[in-house]
């Protein structure tokens, strides 16, 4: 094996295309000898599910654009909260109160949602 | 962990008075939507208060990230006044613009603040870092608050995807010094970085991309495209703010890193300041001279000034702590006069557009005949600017050349001293128009009170700190980590 810092990407290099070769292998494989049996079913998008109606490209609500950034506020506090709970009896109150402060902060954004009536669904 | 509070005191009462305005705001009925203004008036001048009571401490916090010493106080003053002043030039606009929420605007702006002051007391790369983005996040949303018109929108999404840029290219930056160093303090940055000799490229590139960051931030070629067309577009007052305090923020971070942090690789950013502090005063006003919208004047003019702050760190030395120490004497008190300076000038130019609707030069011809005060005080202004006595402007830039020679930089000072010639013939033309040319138009320019006041005393500042340049001088003196 070369050493030195590039040396370390032949491991990678090889890696890579070892997996191309693996991969590209068993489903080109398969294209060759699997029998093929066409019929109108099973071109639709879904095999087993309910017939596509409709263009793919249809307008959604702005509405879902809102609730995808209110989402964003329990995300972050999620992230946060969770390694906070796992070292919770160590860190102890001090931490208690800083967190009740961090979700305190990230419920005023959901306050502020609320009054500007983004929660509402028209 | 232990906490000081009472170093902290400052920026937890603003979060409290920016979630308390945002709060109330909230709740108000809408024919008392103007309760925000003052409100936020009020906590700032509370925060100010809570800053000055900490002047002349040594406080470290949150395991050395956060310090409160002269340097920190000094700067979170001028983010105070300079936020005051702008509130007041807000208020009158805010009146006459129906389209502009008032809890929002306020909010946004108290939070940047907020990021304002903690810059000043970082000492970390992380704290630096989070704090610009506490600058720069609210900064985006004020700069497009405006939101039904086009222009207002551009001005955002410019100043947007230039500031993520380059803050993403900053990043990156620091991350090269923390795998460098193994730290992100900058007092162990530099002690990682003492005698080492192995690390030049790397170190180089670095440095390239935290000025990348910090260019943004103060405007400085090549990274000032995005400042016409926000100032432009975005409410004056919202320009003014970040002419003159987000810039300001921008240098203080600049200050922290560069001395505190990579003090040790002055030989190496020393050459690149001289070149960007040069090249960006020359651009700023050559470009202005052509210029017939007066924001985009003062744009300019703003490239232009940020280039006169940059000069002085080309002469900075590894070894000098004396010379560094007046490099930041230099650049601090530059800063000082350029807050009232500048922040006057874009009120003045608040108050002539939002009367007669008209932003173009040519359109102040004849102001002395129809509104003398307003025209004496852009004049301060302008005078100012330009570096002629007696206004404190003219001292800012002596200070600066002294530096220079001192530093033997004799070239960066008579290409500056050239630059101050080119610069006083715009800003003497916006002065011609107003006290030579005549207008049709003779109607007075009526203007609120706070409005009033917030030019009345800029121009009191400048003029007093002319005669008095030492009330300035003890301040920034003071404003030292040396």
């Amino acid at each position: 094996m070369p050493d030195g810092y590039f040396g370390s990407y032949l491991t990678l290099a090889i890696y890579s295309l070892a997996m191309i070769g693996l991969v590209g292998g068993t489903l080109g494989l398969n294209r060759l000898v699997s029998p093929k049996v066409p019929g109108k079913e099973k071109m639709t998008t879904y095999e087993s599910g309910v017939d596509p109606i409709g263009s793919g490209q249809s307008q959604t609500t702005i509405r879902y654009y809102m609730f995808a950034l209110l989402f964003v506020i329990f995300d972050v506090e999620a992230v946060f909260l969770f390694p906070w709970a796992v070292v919770f009896e160590e860190i102890g109150v001090f931490a208690f109160v800083e967190m009740m402060i961090f979700v305190a902060i990230l419920a005023l954004g959901l306050l502020y949602a609320w009054r500007k009536k983004v929660l509402d669904w028209i | 962990m232990d906490v000081n509070f009472e170093a902290l005191l400052p920026e937890l009462l603003l979060t409290l008075v920016a979630c308390g305005v945002m709060t109330i705001d909230l709740f108000l009925p809408k024919e008392k939507r103007g309760l925000a203004f003052p409100l936020a008036f009020i906590g700032v001048l509370a925060t100010l208060a809570a800053v000055l009571n900490l002047y002349g401490q040594n406080l470290t916090t949150l395991d050395g990230m956060f310090v409160v010493d002269r340097f920190a106080v000094i700067f979170k003053i001028i983010f105070c006044v300079a936020a005051l002043l702008v509130f007041a030039v807000s208020q009158a606009y805010l009146n006459d613009d129906k389209d502009v929420p008032h809890g929002e605007y306020y909010t946004m702006m108290l939070f940047s603040l907020l990021g304002m002051l903690t810059i000043a007391s970082s000492r970390d790369l992380i704290a630096i870092f989070v704090a610009l983005e506490m600058i720069s996040l609210p900064a985006f949303i004020l700069a497009g608050i405006r939101k039904y018109d086009i222009r207002s929108n551009e001005a955002a999404l410019k100043f947007f995807l230039f500031g993520v840029l380059s803050t993403a290219l900053m990043l990156f930056g620091m991350s090269l010094f923390y795998g460098l160093t193994g730290a992100t303090n900058l007092a162990d940055i530099s002690a990682g970085l003492a005698g080492r000799t192995d690390i030049d490229e790397v170190a180089l590139l670095a440095i390239l991309f935290l000025i990348v960051g910090f260019g943004f931030k103060v405007s400085a070629f090549p990274f000032q495209w995005w400042v016409p067309d926000t100032y432009e577009g975005a409410p004056i007052p919202v320009a003014a703010f970040l002419s003159v305090a987000s810039k300001t923020a921008g240098f203080v971070g600049l200050f922290q890193v560069m001395f505190l942090g990579l003090g040790e690789l002055a030989d190496m950013w020393r050459p690149m300041f001289a070149v960007i502090g040069i090249v960006t005063m020359t651009f700023g006003n050559l470009v202005a001279i052509q210029q017939k919208q007066i924001v985009r004047l003062l744009a300019y003019s703003s490239i232009a000034q940020a280039g006169y702050m940059l000069v002085p760190l080309g002469v900075a030395s590894a070894t000098d702590g004396a010379l560094n120490t007046q490099i930041i004497f230099s650049v601090v008190a530059y800063l000082l006069v350029y807050a009232f300076m500048e922040t006057g000038a874009f009120a003045a130019a608040t108050a002539f557009g939002r009367k007669t609707g008209k932003y173009l030069i040519e359109d102040y011809a004849g102001l002395f005949g129809r509104s003398p005060a307003l025209a004496v005080a852009m004049a301060a202004f302008l005078f100012s600017l330009a570096g002629i006595p007696p206004f404190a402007g003219w001292w800012a830039k002596f200070v600066i050349f002294k530096t220079l020679i001192e530093g033997d930089g004799l070239v960066l000072a008579v290409i500056m001293a050239l630059n101050t010639v080119i610069a006083m013939f715009f800003y003497l033309a916006v002065v011609k128009k107003m006290f030579v040319d005549k207008s049709e138009d003779t109607a007075a320019i009526a203007m609120p009170r706070s409005l009033a006041g917030a030019i009345g005393i800029a121009a009191i500042v400048i003029t007093v700190g002319g005669f008095l340049p030492n009330l300035f001088g003890q301040l920034a003196e003071n404003a030292n980590f040396f």
